[in-house]
């Protein structure tokens, strides 16, 4: 247990049961120091019920975590550990009337300001002007400069780049890197796998309450696919979807769409050997990746073959999925 | 320490600002309403009424000014109109900050659910003092400027007595506020129970058999009219109201203690 105690994240069997749904099944899982962890699920998957469980906001039914070494249940344990965390809500609450400089001011207060200015560079909410004023973006970048400000070990991040601009974005991925470089711990939450793909060590993935998979980045890059959309004639949509790697293909009237798990080479020569009226080629939503690659729930937890491939030595194997 | 309490302190200035100046034109309004009324003989007025309602309305003696104030202003303004605020806004308090979100960044700060509770309450004492230490003064240079006088210890005294009430009347607020989820529910419990409150002491005082009821209420604890005119007041009132408030806080915490938010 020594190994386990030394994480900034152990989670076992952490269950949350609301009597009508279990938003969280028996969830287990453990991220290492220095780890980028992202927490991937649709949106309903229960992602924010972890999280709020991490944080001591939701009591779990039954199960348990500790979040730098404190009980989750501990509340004493848990308030000191706070110091060291650093969270950024999914639905960003901040009083509406006050300026962002006056909510920074308190946060500073509470739990300390070393890298606030360095943040304001990063990030730009315009901290001088009521909330109330601020878009989704600002709001967030507001969330995401009190959640580093005190140079926390660990950072839990609900959906941390929703409603930020793709440049925004780009420097979020770029500065969650550089902060793994310093050694500290992220733990965040994301529908969307691009995001996750660019800079995660190790992905979990929840679905319907319970974790399905965890594995590696690469495994997932290579399997996840693109999602291919196709507006040609009848003949071309059957060559096309005769190729290796075409799951899925849903025809429609004027075309075909599918997930693509192939060489990208080999279908764009496809592509280009007929005449195309249009075609889209971009991420696939989460929630058909899920359905393609492991069906069921039942089946995921057979189709883990993944995780032997991995080469991410630390810890991947040993978690109960 | 109390950085919460400064904080949440702030975000109600601007509210106890508008409550004070309220509460001091409309006291404005009533201390010049009397030196209209100079002359006018009650007992006709209110011969008709019965005497339940005086009792309710605190209608003592209207003829001098501190009757007046006490019937016009603290009976009605201090005893009903700021124990309802008081009973909306310590509803608001937790219930909003869990339907808004802002409690979820409230507790991943290092501060225990306890003492949060504690500073965010406080905060509430922003409005209550505000309304009391400048309404004080607002009422007495009203009445000086009317060339009437009031007893300068006995108007104290009864601005100081309404802080336990209050108290339990912004506790009653709190508790249900940690109770339910949703904040206009939470506001329109309180202050339904205080009014409810308010209505069994006036009503059921009158009845012999039922009169036990009106010692559940807050406002059988603080009566500003007596206080105003003779200075005259049970110690014990306000002890029961601070044990009272106590109590609620006690059990509002118990149970934010153990909810989810």
């Amino acid at each position: 247990m020594s190994g386990d105690s030394a994480r900034p994240l152990v989670v076992e069997e952490l269950t949350k049961d609301y009597g009508s749904v279990v938003a969280n099944d028996a969830v287990s899982f453990t991220v290492n120091e220095g780890e980028v962890f992202g927490f991937l699920g649709p949106n309903g998957a229960g992602k924010s019920t972890t999280i709020r469980m991490l944080l001591g906001l939701l009591k779990p039914t039954s199960g348990t975590a500790k979040v730098l070494g404190a009980d989750i249940q501990d509340e004493a344990a848990l308030t000191d550990a706070k110091r060291r965390i650093g969270y950024l809500p999914a639905h960003l609450g901040f009083e509406e009337e006050l300026t962002g400089e006056t909510v920074l001011d308190y946060h500073g207060e509470m739990k300390g300001d070393t890298r606030r200015d360095e943040m304001l560079e990063l990030f730009t909410p315009p901290i001088d002007r009521p909330i109330r004023e601020y878009s989704t973006g600002n709001k967030r970048m507001l969330g995401l400069v009190q959640a580093f400000m005190h140079d926390p070990d660990l950072v839990i991040m609900d959906e941390p780049t929703a409603g930020l601009d793709p440049l925004k974005q780009e420097a979020f991925n770029e500065f969650i890197r550089d902060e793994r470089d310093r050694g500290t711990t992220a733990f965040f939450s994301s529908h969307v796998l691009s995001e996750v793909r660019r800079v995660c060590d190790r992905v979990g993935i929840l679905r319907a309450g319970a974790l399905v998979e965890l594995e590696n980045v690469d495994a997932l890059l290579h399997r996840s696919g693109k999602h291919v959309r196709v507006h040609a004639s009848d003949d071309a949509v059957t060559a096309i979807t005769a190729l290796d790697g075409v799951v899925g293909p849903e025809r429609f009237a004027e075309g075909v769409q599918f997930i693509y798990a192939g060489d990208v080479n080999a279908l764009l020569r496809e592509l280009a050997a007929h005449d195309i009226r249009d075609v889209e080629l971009g991420e696939p939503p989460i929630e058909d990746v899920f359905t393609h690659y492991y069906g069921s729930r039942a089946g995921a937890d057979e189709g883990d073959g993944g995780e032997q491939k991995g080469d991410e030595p630390d810890g991947t194997g040993e978690d109960d999925v | 320490m109390f950085e919460t309490v400064r904080y949440e302190g702030k975000r109600r200035l601007r509210g106890a600002a508008i409550l004070t100046a309220g509460v001091g034109a409309y006291a404005g309004f009533i201390v010049w309403y009397f030196t209209v009324l100079e002359g006018v003989n009650y007992e006709d007025v209110f011969r008709d009424l019965p005497p339940a309602m005086l009792e309710a309305f605190g209608i003592e003696s209207l003829s001098t000014i501190e009757g007046f104030l006490g019937a016009q202003v603290f009976n009605f303004v201090w005893l009903l109109g700021l124990g309802l605020y008081f009973a909306y806004v310590g509803g608001g308090t937790v219930a909003s900050d869990i339907e808004t979100g802002r409690m979820d960044i409230f507790l991943s700060l290092p501060i225990t659910r306890s003492r949060l509770l504690v500073e965010k309450f406080a905060a509430l004492l922003v409005p209550m003092i505000a309304v009391n230490a400048l309404g004080g003064p607002i009422i007495y240079l009203f009445v000086v400027a009317v060339g009437e006088t009031i007893p300068l210890d006995n108007l104290f005294l009864a601005h100081l007595l309404s802080i336990p009430f209050l108290l339990v009347c912004a506790g009653i607020g709190l508790a249900f506020s940690v109770a339910v989820d949703r904040a206009a529910i939470a506001e329109r419990g309180a202050v339904g129970t205080v009014f409810v409150l308010y209505l069994l002491e006036s009503v059921v005082g009158g009845a012999e058999a039922y009169d036990w009821i009106q010692y559940l209420s807050p406002t059988q604890y603080y009566e500003p009219t007596p206080i105003l005119i003779e200075g005259s007041f049970e110690a014990i009132d306000s002890a029961i109201l601070l044990v009272a408030f106590v109590g609620l806080l006690i059990l509002s915490q118990a149970l934010f203690e153990r909810r989810d938010v």
